[in-house]
């Protein structure tokens, strides 16, 4: 739970608030109560979770809070609003435009990603075919991410991944668990690169971004609503490991960009694209190097020594927090807690 | 001359007001018709080009018969409005102005709400399913609506003639 100046709060803009296009998925009711929260807690919400049968939660910087049906925080859970079955329903045919039978592939990868590259988790119960999950039904538990486009995050990182000697940047992956981040941390080194860093790396690089999930450059329709930088070209919506190959044939990169790599195929394409002398930047999940290293698919890249620098994001001081940035040949910290 | 006038003026708005009731007579068909055919098309939508409901109701309301057309562009718009509602919300709002501008009857009314409560809300199959019952409903109504017609059209058209000759000889 948060603290007491988070409870007593007044403040009630929030006109500006990140996740603004979020609202509109929300059903009436939740919508209303979110909205009536006070400007500072709207602020610091990262995620909002709604549960069928269960108190109405927000995940925010400095922990979670539930909120009472008059868009309050709630000190205990009972006195939170429980989401209806009605409103899950509400929100599942809202979050996904009255379109669910056009997303049975999101629903498989358990998320839909919505308009300003914010993400609904979604869970229910797995439809299995041949083993494998072929759908989600009877959905029952959602967690909207608030995607937040922070201009400048990457720039005390970015005199450690740039290559100064050969004009580009190193191999980098950048490492974190879940809400550390990463996606944010990675759009605005896309950005910087690609529109270039006076003094540091000018002008910007040729940057392919594969977005699978449209998180980075929140496409619509193709065009780019996050600002990747001016040399980016996105490919929206494709397969991590086919969209490299892809942006690797046709569009002749010198950096290509990829978030949340795990796959075998990913990892694969990942290879192919070094051996070909395009610099790769991507994410992964994990929370230290050695917990990558005991991914089977990753920990096969770790030794291979390949990748240059390994950024370790956490979040000791909040999220996006730098916690440590290792070289990729001699696995020592190259630099600490910027 | 104005008595001969008066009997021409009741003839002729007895004549118009039986035509009018054959004519939505007339109408039902060709309207359950064409809205068989949007269905077929919004199926096709959903089904082969998987496209966002938005999209595919567009798509119907470009494609389809002028008469329905209104119905599936006003639920497109509403969904284009970004107002945070449903297509069930869309298609119910736009089915009522719809409604009072067709010749459909409150059966035809029944069957295209109860589409609306389930469009989008499930997997492809079963949108094809809830379509399809949809459209075996219209076809039967259009089987009814047509045995209507053959029967009330023409005894419409000259009820309203003969109805005001009625009038007129019984007022002379």
């Amino acid at each position: 739970m948060i603290g007491a100046d988070f409870i007593n709060c007044k403040d009630d803009r929030y006109s500006a608030w990140a996740g603004n296009e979020i609202l509109l998925v929300l059903p009436v009711k939740i919508r209303r109560m979110i909205s009536a929260l006070p400007g500072p807690i709207l602020d610091s919400v990262e995620e909002i979770r709604i549960r069928q049968g269960k108190p109405l939660a927000l995940g925010l910087s400095s922990g979670d809070i539930f909120v009472n049906p008059e868009g309050k925080p709630a000190r205990q859970p009972v006195e939170a609003y429980h989401v209806t079955a009605a409103d899950m329903e509400n929100l599942i045919d809202l979050i996904s435009g009255s379109s669910l039978y056009a997303l049975e592939e999101e629903l498989r990868t358990g998320f839909i990603t919505l308009p300003g590259g914010h993400r609904a988790g979604i869970t229910g119960r797995a439809v299995l075919d041949g083993g494998k999950v072929r759908t989600l039904k009877n959905l029952s538990c959602c967690n909207l991410r608030v995607s937040r486009e922070v201009a400048g995050a990457a720039s005390g990182l970015l005199p450690h991944i740039v290559d100064k000697k050969n004009g580009g940047i190193y191999h980098t992956i950048l490492v974190s668990p879940p809400r550390c981040g990463k996606t944010t941390m990675l759009r605005d080194i896309i950005r910087q690169i690609s529109s270039g860093v006076p003094g540091l790396l000018y002008p910007g690089l040729t940057v392919g971004l594969v977005d699978e999930r449209s998180e980075i450059a929140g496409c619509y329709r193709g065009v780019p609503q996050r600002d990747v930088g001016i040399r980016t070209d996105v490919l929206d919506g494709c397969p991590k490991a086919e969209g490299m190959m892809m942006l690797l044939r046709s569009m002749g990169p010198q950096v290509i960009a990829a978030d949340e790599i795990g796959r075998r195929e990913d990892v694969d394409a990942m290879e192919e694209v070094l051996n070909a002398g395009v610099k790769i930047l991507l994410t992964a999940h994990g929370s230290s190097l050695a917990d990558l290293a005991e991914r089977p698919v990753l920990g096969r890249l770790i030794r291979s020594k390949m990748i240059e620098r390994y950024v370790i994001l956490g979040r000791s001081r909040g999220a996006g927090t730098v916690e440590n940035i290792v070289d990729g040949k001699t696995f020592r910290a190259v630099g600490v807690r910027k | 001359m104005i008595k001969l006038l008066g009997a021409a003026m009741v003839v002729a708005s007895s004549g118009i007001g039986g035509m009018t009731v054959a004519g939505r007579y007339s109408r039902r068909p060709r309207e359950l018709k064409s809205l068989g055919y949007a269905l077929q098309m919004l199926e096709t939508e959903i089904s082969y080009g998987a496209n966002h409901m938005k999209v595919a109701l567009e798509q119907v309301a470009n494609r389809c018969d002028q008469a329905v057309a209104p119905l599936f562009s006003r639920a497109a718009a509403e969904l284009s409005a970004a107002a945070g509602i449903t297509a069930a919300a869309a298609w119910e709002n736009s089915l009522c102005a719809y409604y009072r501008e067709s010749a459909l009857n409150p059966q035809d009314l029944i069957i295209l709400r109860s589409l609306g409560s389930s469009l989008g809300i499930s997997d492809r199959a079963d949108q094809v399913k809830h379509l399809n019952l949809a459209m075996e409903q219209i076809k039967s109504e259009n089987a009814k609506a047509e045995g209507e017609a053959a029967r009330n059209v023409k005894l419409w058209n000259y009820l309203g003639f003969l109805g005001g000759l009625l009038v007129v000889l019984i007022l002379y």
